[in-house]
């Protein structure tokens, strides 16, 4: 049985345990985000190669007084990166995050979820922003915690691309963009 | 493309270096591959030229290094001992060159692993010290000395006051588990979310109170739980145990995880997320789940407790009626010696919450006999010793006592005579019946008043002269002659009996023939008690 160590960071409130709390198990309050700064939970992802057991480290988020702690970034094999499509300083904090992510646990997959999709009309990310991203080798995917769209895929999206990762050693950034 | 002119010309070329004319060739040559010559004598040169050769490879060193040390271990093999080699070489030559590398971990190293020490040490100083003295560690001393098992292995299998409940291994980077067991599956949340966050809580304490340096938590107290905690270099040994675990858990924890460390340590450091590798230390993991069922066992020895309990609570309950009865049993005797008349105790003592008891006092004879009252108290009258004094008490009832004893003899010293085969009384020995009258209603009075009944005897006697029937007959007369003057005085005759003792029963000393005018007499006898109801 395979297992991976999953991160997700973005800036506070862009909607992290939301957008996961759907479709994971979970076993740990919320209040231990505020306490020792992560929650952990689970997600099972069917695999061609069998099932790949996710353990999320949803990492409290980003704010003035939080920052991400390295050592809960340690050993993660992927991690998923959010922004507020309402909020465009959280893609600044996301840009800034992923670097340190980077720093921290090295060249790992990463997935670039921007939440919010089902209020697209009044966000204040643009599409040039996204191409932007996606020009650096992101891969960028549209959620909504509150329909669940695209919520599942990402898993699997992430999921393929970290145990590709197990036959390749070249930069993943590069892997990911293609 | 026709080659022919070439071939040609090569032909010619070879005769000319086989003596001919070379210059042409030379040329041609020059012409051809002179660029690559010159290419091939300075790569010649540059193979040739160490200082050259050492220049384009550190050039490329490092990221050869770099390369190989991604791809497997051998490099890693083919340096070791050139490190050890080297290290050696450097501690021979300048020891203080290492010294002062070593300088700012090694202090630290020190006084970690000191500190580590003594809170081991303290730990085990208490556990010690009530083994030393218990029955039960004693029968384990035995056991080991018997079996040739070292002590600590003994108790930790014996120790029934601590159950590992759960075995986690972690693997250390990541924070995913590597392998679990459990003692019953039931007790299961998902091991692999308390693992991760067992990690993530060890990373908080790490980085909020412990600095860099710490290596994470190793017991979590909670209670009846326990959590114990063991770090190594990739993996982490935690165990869930319920009860007091015996400090020799500890050194079994260190040598399961050092024994995994060792045999999947490659496997450890190269982990990219398959645990089925781990499945083989399960075995290893499963020799740590040690300890009995810690409340089964506090029930027995509760029961056991409580058993002993009830039983000493009887036994001091018994003992303390025991001694409140005797004492309840002393009390009343004293208080009953104390209204006796004629007893006035001077000391009452009890010695050794009843094992002995002393009485001294005085004690008029007429009074009754305390010997009799202790044996009718109920105490044991082995216990009790007495010491009496005598003494007159001037109770009234003793008075009354006395003088019914006085009467007593004063009538059975009074004599009524008679002359010679007579039963007539003379005027003197008349006179003699007004006395005795007093005397007996005295008797009479006091033996009312101190209830003592009483009989009078009228003892007739003759003298040894004459035949016997004759004397029976005269000593009868004699006697009903009293009787008759005595009740004409106004005593009852129910208190008086008549005995004719003719001549059985002379005055001893009575010889002569003055002596046996003495046994021409009545005499008088008080007869008290039990006779006196007849």
């Amino acid at each position: 049985m395979i297992k991976k160590k999953i991160c997700m960071v973005g800036a506070y409130g862009v909607g992290k345990t939301s957008l996961v709390a759907r479709f994971v198990s979970s076993m740990f309050s919320e209040r231990y985000q505020t306490t020792v700064g992560v929650k952990i939970d689970k997600k099972v992802v069917q695999h061609p190669t069998g099932e790949v057991t996710l353990l999320l480290w949803d990492l409290a988020g980003e704010d003035a007084v939080t920052t991400v702690r390295p050592a809960h970034l340690k050993g993660s094999a992927g991690y998923i990166l959010v922004m507020d499509g309402l909020r465009r300083n959280t893609l600044a904090v996301a840009i800034d995050l992923q670097g340190r992510v980077r720093e921290a646990a090295g060249n790992i997959p990463f997935v670039c979820v921007v939440n919010k999709a089902d209020l697209r009309e009044s966000w204040e990310i643009r599409q040039a922003d996204l191409d932007d991203l996606v020009s650096r080798g992101w891969t960028v995917v549209e959620t909504s915690a509150k329909t669940g769209a695209a919520v599942e895929g990402l898993f699997h999206t992430l999921t393929d691309t970290m145990m590709q990762e197990l036959h390749v050693d070249d930069s993943t950034a590069d892997a990911i963009a293609g | 493309m026709n080659t022919a002119p070439l071939r040609d010309l090569v032909r010619e070329n070879e005769n000319g270096l086989n003596g001919g004319s070379g210059g042409d060739y030379t040329r041609l040559r020059e012409l051809l591959v002179g660029p690559e010559q010159s290419r091939l004598e300075e790569l010649q040169r540059r193979l040739d030229d160490r200082q050259l050769r050492t220049e384009d490879l550190s050039q490329i060193v490092a990221e050869a290094i770099a390369l190989r040390a991604r791809r497997d271990h051998s490099l890693q093999h083919a340096l070791n001992p050139l490190i050890e080699e080297a290290v050696q070489t450097s501690v021979r030559r300048n020891p203080a060159v290492l010294a002062n590398a070593l300088y700012p971990v090694i202090g630290e190293a020190v006084r970690k692993s000191v500190a580590h020490a003594l809170s081991g040490l303290v730990e085990s100083i208490n556990q010690t010290l009530e083994r030393s003295l218990s029955l039960e560690a004693l029968m384990w001393r035995i056991e080991g000395w018997r079996t040739g098992r070292p002590f600590g292995e003994v108790v930790l299998t014996r120790s029934l006051r601590y159950r590992v409940e759960q075995v986690f291994l972690i693997h250390r980077e990541t924070g995913l588990l590597l392998q679990h067991v459990a003692r019953s599956e039931q007790l299961i949340q998902d091991s692999d979310m308390v693992s991760g966050m067992l990690t993530a809580i060890q990373d908080f304490i790490r980085d909020s109170f412990a600095g860099t340096g710490g290596q994470g938590i190793e017991t979590v107290e909670m209670g009846e739980f326990n959590l114990w905690v063991q770090h190594g270099p990739t993996a982490i040994l935690a165990v869930a145990v319920t009860g007091t675990p015996p400090p020799e858990l500890r050194n079994l924890l260190q040598r399961t995880l050092e024994r995994v460390e060792a045999e999947y340590g490659p496997l450890l450091s190269s982990f990219t997320g398959d645990a089925t590798a781990f499945d083989e230390a399960r075995p290893l993991l499963e020799s740590c789940l040690l300890g009995q069922q810690a409340q089964k066992v506090a029930k027995q020895s509760r029961f056991f407790f409580m058993a002993f309990a009830v039983t000493l609570l009887l036994a001091i309950g018994l003992g303390f009626f025991l001694i409140a009865r005797s004492h309840r049993r002393w009390d009343l005797l004293v208080e009953q010696l104390r209204n006796e008349p004629g007893i006035v105790l001077t000391g009452a003592d009890r010695f050794w919450w009843g094992r002995r008891y002393e009485l001294v006092g005085l004690r008029d004879p007429l009074s009754t006999d305390p010997d009799k009252l202790i044996r009718a108290s109920g105490l044991d009258p082995e216990k009790v010793t007495s010491r009496w004094e005598p003494y007159v008490s001037l109770d009234g009832k003793f008075a009354l006592s006395r003088e019914f004893e006085t009467e007593k003899t004063a009538l059975e010293q009074t004599v009524l005579r008679f002359p010679l085969n007579s039963a007539q009384l003379s005027a003197e020995q008349l006179a003699k019946l007004d006395d005795i009258e007093v005397h007996i209603s005295k008797l009479q009075n006091d033996g009312a008043m101190i209830g003592k009944k009483f009989t009078i005897e009228l003892q007739g006697n003759t003298d040894p002269s004459g035949d016997e029937a004759k004397n029976d007959k005269l000593s009868q007369l004699r006697a009903e002659v009293v009787e008759k003057a005595l009740v004409s005085r106004g005593v009852s005759p129910d208190m008086l009996r008549i005995v004719a003792l003719g001549s059985r029963q002379p005055e001893k000393r009575a010889t002569g023939a003055y002596l046996t005018e003495l046994n021409r007499r009545v005499k008088f006898l008080v007869i008290t008690g039990k006779e006196a109801a007849r």
